[in-house]
């Protein structure tokens, strides 16, 4: 047993376990280790994101919280789901944003320190989506607050929110 | 029956619908003879612009009575000039958001309402604006201040709760957790909750006006985008709805396709929602365990149908892709979550510390799931026998053999029993539907919508049951689109089950309700 976790730990430099429901078509998936080492070296190993429902169905939502249970396990790469804004490196907004969340997420960006990043989630988020031109919506997070980088997809799976966040860091260099 | 028939002005039937026009002194006395008498069930009420067809918005009131298949919708006509109509809330109080609803959508006033201030709009939404008019357009209204919370036009009052060490706590709309947007006000005594007021539709996106600027056809996109975790069962009854409405009956095969992907949905959710209460006792790895069981589940979902939220799936007519082809993985799959759902229970069984936390907290009675018009697991845990299955079977469901799952005590515990029962229940139901051999074609054709026909279309999702009606102007356009989703109706049972309980408590009763903001907001 102990002779294990001492070869775990010889090993872990360059190893990073891969649940076996984690399944990765070679396309799309982020290079793990390249995350670790951008999160390491650009955030002192730490990204914090404060998620802010502005309007969406809801399942943007539900992808978010599953990088957070065992299989994606995003906490490993340093980075986490926080709740207070002020805790905040990065907002990550999901919904058309409607009328009556614009407020809410406008004062949410204002209470993350600089310098802040901001990430728009799902179709919805970048132009309104299925939702864009209805009298309740404000047809997307760029028309509320600035935006950095742009996940697609209706809701993008939890590799592709992982892929977009690799992109808006390497954005970074 | 005699006494509400007798009173009629008009009586159309439609499949188990059975619209019966009464006169505005009537209408009341209708609606509350089903309700005390009969003791049906307000399934929901709306009204409709339907000017175009003889200058009047149309009420309905659609009730069902225990036992019998069919829909009994009071109708009252409200002419042009003078746009109010009786208040049923006092005699039946699950009318209270719909009156509301009402006003808010159409500016017709639910006379002798004991409550009338705005629901859906907050306070800086222009006054005497009334999107769901078919004359109403955006550009008629100044809506630049809306949202930025500025100018109140319309402030809103929260009830007040004045007595010696009470205090106010609010909450949101952005919450600690990621979840859906809403705001709540508490108002403790110490550490016990005496009121609590939410103030939700924050996720208003204004979903009915949308649906009518879209065609019949492409509304089954909008609908998968209502309240995600439902996805499938909000497109399954918006289908049926249309369906119903151009006389169309689907195959067995799109049927049997239904049903399964419908009880998927439901084990992915019930799944999910039983680890999610672990999260709320601090039990991190039943939290764990009923993730990756979810997990598993929706990677399932993603082989099947390339959505892991089943999207894409429905159309009008039928379904899009025989998942019965994939029978093999279902039934691999399913073995393995049943497996793992064993372990789970047996954990969570033994974890006194969890089970101890769930008890006797977030009580919801009986008398008041009722008299609110509460549903699904919400309802079931309170001792209420109402499965939208049972009650007015659609698709297989009236050949599966099932039972409905009740339980009495009305507390978190239960509400966490019900679903799993129901998730057992909803295994053994794929296990059997993938047994049999289905007829027909995946579609079968659609002719074509007829002009100002209507019908409802309904299911049970994992939250309770969801209503769609829908009605076609003159060109088979969508003329109104009326949703009802299960949550609109739990929500206002919340703050009854946390009075008496403690704040940190809330954040547990709260989950094991698992309510949709976006499908209560629209
Ligand atoms: S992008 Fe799709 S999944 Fe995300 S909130 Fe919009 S409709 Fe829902």
């Amino acid at each position: 047993m102990i002779k294990e976790i001492l070869k775990n730990l010889a090993g872990r430099k360059n190893a990073i376990a891969i649940p076996d429901l984690l399944t990765m078509p070679s396309s799309e998936a982020p290079n793990f280790v390249n995350l670790h080492k951008s999160v390491d070296r650009i955030f002192c190993r730490s990204l914090r994101i404060r998620l802010v429902d502005a309007g969406s169905c809801n399942a943007c939502e539900w992808e978010c919280t599953a990088l957070t249970n065992p299989i994606y396990d995003i906490q490993r790469f340093g980075i986490d789901f926080v709740a207070s804004p002020r805790h905040a490196d990065v907002l990550l907004g999901t919904g058309p944003v409607s009328r009556q969340m614009e407020l809410a997420l406008k004062k949410t960006y204002l209470a993350i320190p600089e310098p802040r990043l901001v990430i728009a989630c799902g179709d919805c988020a970048i132009d309104g989506g299925i939702y864009r031109g209805s009298y309740a919506v404000a047809n997307g997070v760029a028309n509320v607050i600035p935006v950095d980088c742009y996940i697609p997809g209706c809701p993008p799976t939890p590799m592709q929110i992982i892929s977009g966040i690799l992109r808006l860091i390497e954005s970074l260099h | 029956m005699e006494r509400v028939l007798n009173k009629a002005i008009k009586i159309k039937e439609h499949l188990n619908e059975q619209y019966l026009e009464v006169k505005k002194d009537d209408f009341k006395d209708a609606c509350v003879y089903l309700y005390q008498q009969r003791h049906a069930i307000l399934r929901l009420m709306f009204a409709a612009d339907e000017r175009q067809i003889d200058e009047t918005f149309k009420i309905y009131a659609v009730f069902s009575i225990p036992g019998i298949d069919k829909f009994f919708i009071i109708v009252l006509s409200v002419r042009d000039n003078v746009f109010t109509f009786p208040s049923i809330t006092k005699e039946i109080p699950a009318a209270h958001w719909y009156e509301r609803e009402i006003r808010d959508m159409f500016g017709i006033i639910p006379e002798g309402h004991p409550d009338l201030r705005r629901l859906v709009f907050h306070d800086s939404f222009p006054e005497n604006s009334y999107p769901l008019r078919k004359d109403w357009h955006i550009s008629d209204t100044d809506l630049k201040e809306w949202g930025e919370g500025i100018k109140q036009k319309v402030p809103y009052k929260f009830m007040e709760v004045e007595g010696e060490g009470i205090y106010e706590i609010p909450v949101g709309p952005v919450h600690a957790g990621i979840i859906e947007p809403g705001y709540f006000r508490f108002s403790a005594v110490g550490e016990t909750i005496f009121f609590l007021e939410p103030r939700l539709f924050y996720t208003h996106k204004g979903t009915e006006k949308h649906f009518e600027g879209m065609s019949f056809f492409d509304g089954v996109r909008l609908s998968e985008r209502i309240s995600g975790a439902s996805s499938f069962s909000h497109s399954d009854a918006y289908c049926m709805a249309v369906e119903r409405m151009a006389g169309l009956e689907i195959t067995e095969k799109a049927k049997a396709v239904r049903t399964l992907l419908l009880e998927i949905e439901r084990l992915y959710n019930h799944m999910g929602d039983i680890g999610n209460l672990c999260a709320g006792t601090g039990l991190q790895v039943g939290y764990a365990k009923g993730a990756i069981i979810k997990e598993r589940i929706m990677q399932l979902n993603e082989r099947l149908t390339a959505s892991r939220y089943l999207r894409g799936v429905n159309v009008i007519g039928g379904v899009k892709e025989d998942v019965l082809l994939k029978a093999d993985d279902i039934l691999s799959t399913v073995d393995i979550v049943t497996k793992k759902y064993k372990e789970l229970m047996n954990l969570l069984n033994g974890s006194i510390s969890h089970i101890e936390r769930l008890e006797n907290i977030g009580v919801l009675s009986e008398d008041i799931a009722l008299r609110l018009g509460a549903t699904g697991v919400t309802a079931r845990a309170s001792g209420i026998n109402d499965d939208i299955r049972k009650a007015h079977p659609h698709l297989l469901y009236d050949r599966l053999e099932f039972e409905s799952h009740t339980m009495a005590r009305g507390d978190v515990f239960a509400r966490m029993m019900v679903r799993a029962e129901e998730a057992e229940c909803s295994i053994s139901i794929i296990n059997a539907l993938i047994e049999n051999r289905y007829k027909g074609e995946l579609t079968v054709e659609v002719k074509g919508i007829p002009p100002y026909s209507s019908a409802f279309g309904y299911t049970e999702t994992p939250r309770g049951s969801v209503f769609y009606w829908v009605m076609s102007d003159k060109n088979g356009m969508p003329l109104r689109v009326k949703l009802r989703s299960p949550s609109y109706c739990n929500w206002p049972a919340v703050p009854f089950a946390v009075h008496g309980n403690f704040v940190p408590d809330f954040p547990l009763c709260n989950k094991s309700f698992e309510l949709s903001y976006s499908g209560c907001d629209m």
